[in-house]
């Protein structure tokens, strides 16, 4: 991996990085901008999620064993959906199914196009090519279908005299929510259609700029990257619309009659400890510091 | 008086053992049980009550439209469960007390009933020109409402107009049962009068129409029944009475 123009970045560089953000938290202190603690948290956070990530993925790399990636790839699967139920508010209960489908679904058109059919790597499952692949969509697919999920359940909301009316006049159910899914997938794909346009312009996308940093030729990098993009938005769309063919009957129930879900209650990490602790001492006070909400690896 | 025993033809419509219950904090609240009602064709039957008293559910509820309500409906002796939930709400209509025009013009949103999928065989039996522009003004000034242009924005509407435009929408679907649910609420007494018309030309040409009113009795009606404290009632004949000499 660390075999030509490659700039090392060694612990001090980290240390200078990490003493920014101790920098900015004393600014947010001075100016009470209460932010400041979440900044230190998150920085924590992050450095040991991307620490266990790269020392998980030397491993996964070194071994070049189909298990461990396939393993792998069902941790981040997992975590993609525990990620997207977070993010996704007002929906109801008894989605992870759904996001679960919808995102394995995606993500072995993904392997099998973009891995197999574009890059082609010796051996098919080349970690290094499959894993990185598989974060970037699923990063990708989290933020559009939480989007997408959200907006859904807040349109058919807004949208009951009108989702009244068109029942009454005889709709099935899909004819009543069908202009409460457009809106919600064409709102899912923005970003991904503004990142498409403005790539190349404004930004030089993360991946390009990896791969650049790492001595690649900027020209195969624009390539790779166009690939990713463009195949990332088709996923997108496919991820959302997938969703929502199987999401908009919750909003209806037996007779084709309207009956908004109720909002599943968020269950973060910290809900489940608190809960513990008021089963366990009967005491529940409090919410629990610094355990943060929803860490994986 | 409400329980029937075997009447001797199935009324048009016929609702029995019609129930209410809608979730509350704290335990659900019953707002009326077990009642009954039937309208024939030709008829206008008029419910009123307080606020509160479940009228609006009670029509959702004929129209199967509410979640909260449960009763064996039946058309013409023919249970609610022999027909899809469209093809039953096609003719059994509920029109809300909130007109809500979807569409960019008046002609949209009346052609709107006719581009679900529970129309599309229906349609091409009509006349090819169901949805013309034409044939719809046509409707509309039969109906009295050739003072609203069929290229207008729904939004530019006035209240009466939006109305009427609604009642229109679901009348030229030509429902079995309507189930008009205070739509001359807020209209002054000159359009609450078309919109009484309007209602009373459907039961001419063989609906059966319940109305909801708050409105004071305006002749219109063959019955009044009166929904209150969970019951539901005929009114004393002297004021029905004077419903049959039609007086516009």
């Amino acid at each position: 991996m660390t075999d030509h123009s490659y700039f090392t970045i060694d612990n001090l560089g980290l240390l200078i990085a990490a003493g920014m953000v101790v920098i900015a938290a004393g600014i947010s202190v001075l100016m009470k901008l209460g932010v400041a603690k979440s900044l230190v948290w998150s920085m924590v956070r992050s450095f040991v999620q991307l620490l266990i990530m790269g020392i998980v993925l030397e491993y996964v790399i070194r071994q070049q064993n189909v298990w461990l990636v396939v393993g792998l790839i069902a941790i981040m699967l997992i975590a993609a959906v525990q990620i997207t139920m977070s993010r996704a508010k007002g929906v109801p209960k008894g989605l992870v199914p759904i996001v679960l489908l919808s995102l394995v679904v995606t993500m072995l058109i993904m392997i099998s196009i973009v891995a197999e059919l574009i890059v082609r790597p010796h051996p098919w499952y080349a970690p290094q090519v499959v894993i990185p692949l598989t974060g970037m969509m699923l990063g990708n697919t989290v933020s559009a279908l939480a989007l997408a999920m959200s907006r859904f359940f807040e349109s058919m909301r807004e949208r009951y005299e009108e989702v009244g009316t068109l029942l009454a006049l005889g709709a099935t159910p899909w004819e009543a929510a069908r202009p409460s899914v457009m809106s919600s997938i064409r709102l899912g794909m923005l970003p991904t259609i503004a990142n498409l346009a403005s790539a190349g312009i404004v930004t030089i996308p993360g991946m390009m700029s990896g791969q650049i940093i790492a001595g690649g030729n900027p020209l195969d990098a624009a390539r790779y990257q166009f690939v990713i993009l463009t195949s990332f938005s088709a996923l997108t769309l496919l991820a959302g619309a997938i969703i929502l063919a199987l999401v908009y009957k919750r909003c209806f129930i037996s007779y084709d009659r309207y009956l908004m879900p109720q909002p599943a209650q968020p269950l973060s990490v910290r809900d489940m400890l608190n809960l513990r602790k008021a089963v366990h001492s009967g005491a529940g006070n409090g919410p629990a510091h610094g355990t943060g909400t929803g860490a994986r690896p | 008086m409400s329980p029937n025993p075997t009447p001797p033809a199935p009324h048009l419509f016929e609702a029995s053992h019609v129930t209410a219950v809608m979730p509350q904090q704290g335990g659900d609240h019953t707002v009326f049980h077990d009642l009954s009602f039937h309208v024939d064709t030709g008829e206008v039957v008029d419910i009123t009550g307080p606020s509160g008293a479940g009228k609006s559910t009670l029509l959702t509820a004929f129209a199967r439209l509410n979640a909260h309500t449960t009763g064996t409906f039946a058309l013409d002796g023919k249970d609610s469960d022999s027909f899809t939930p469209q093809q039953w709400r096609v003719r059994v209509s509920y029109l809300p007390q909130t007109s809500t025009l979807i569409g960019d013009t008046v002609a949209d949103v009346i052609r709107l009933p006719w581009t679900l999928a529970v129309r599309q065989g229906e349609r091409k039996q009509e006349p090819a020109d169901m949805l013309a522009d034409e044939h719809i003004r046509q409707l509309l000034d039969a109906m009295g409402c050739a003072d609203i242009q069929l290229d207008r924005n729904p939004r530019d509407l006035s209240g009466g107009q939006a109305a009427r435009v609604s009642l229109a929408r679901t009348i030229l679907t030509k429902p079995r049962v309507l189930l008009a649910d205070e739509v001359d609420a807020g209209l002054d007494e000159e359009n609450a009068d078309k919109v009484a018309d309007l209602l009373k030309r459907a039961a001419e040409q063989g609906a059966g129409v319940v109305r909801i009113r708050h409105r004071a009795p305006d002749g219109r009606a063959n019955r009044i029944m009166v929904l209150s404290g969970g019951e539901l009632s005929e009114q004393q004949a002297a004021s029905a009475a004077q419903g049959e000499g039609r007086r516009a």
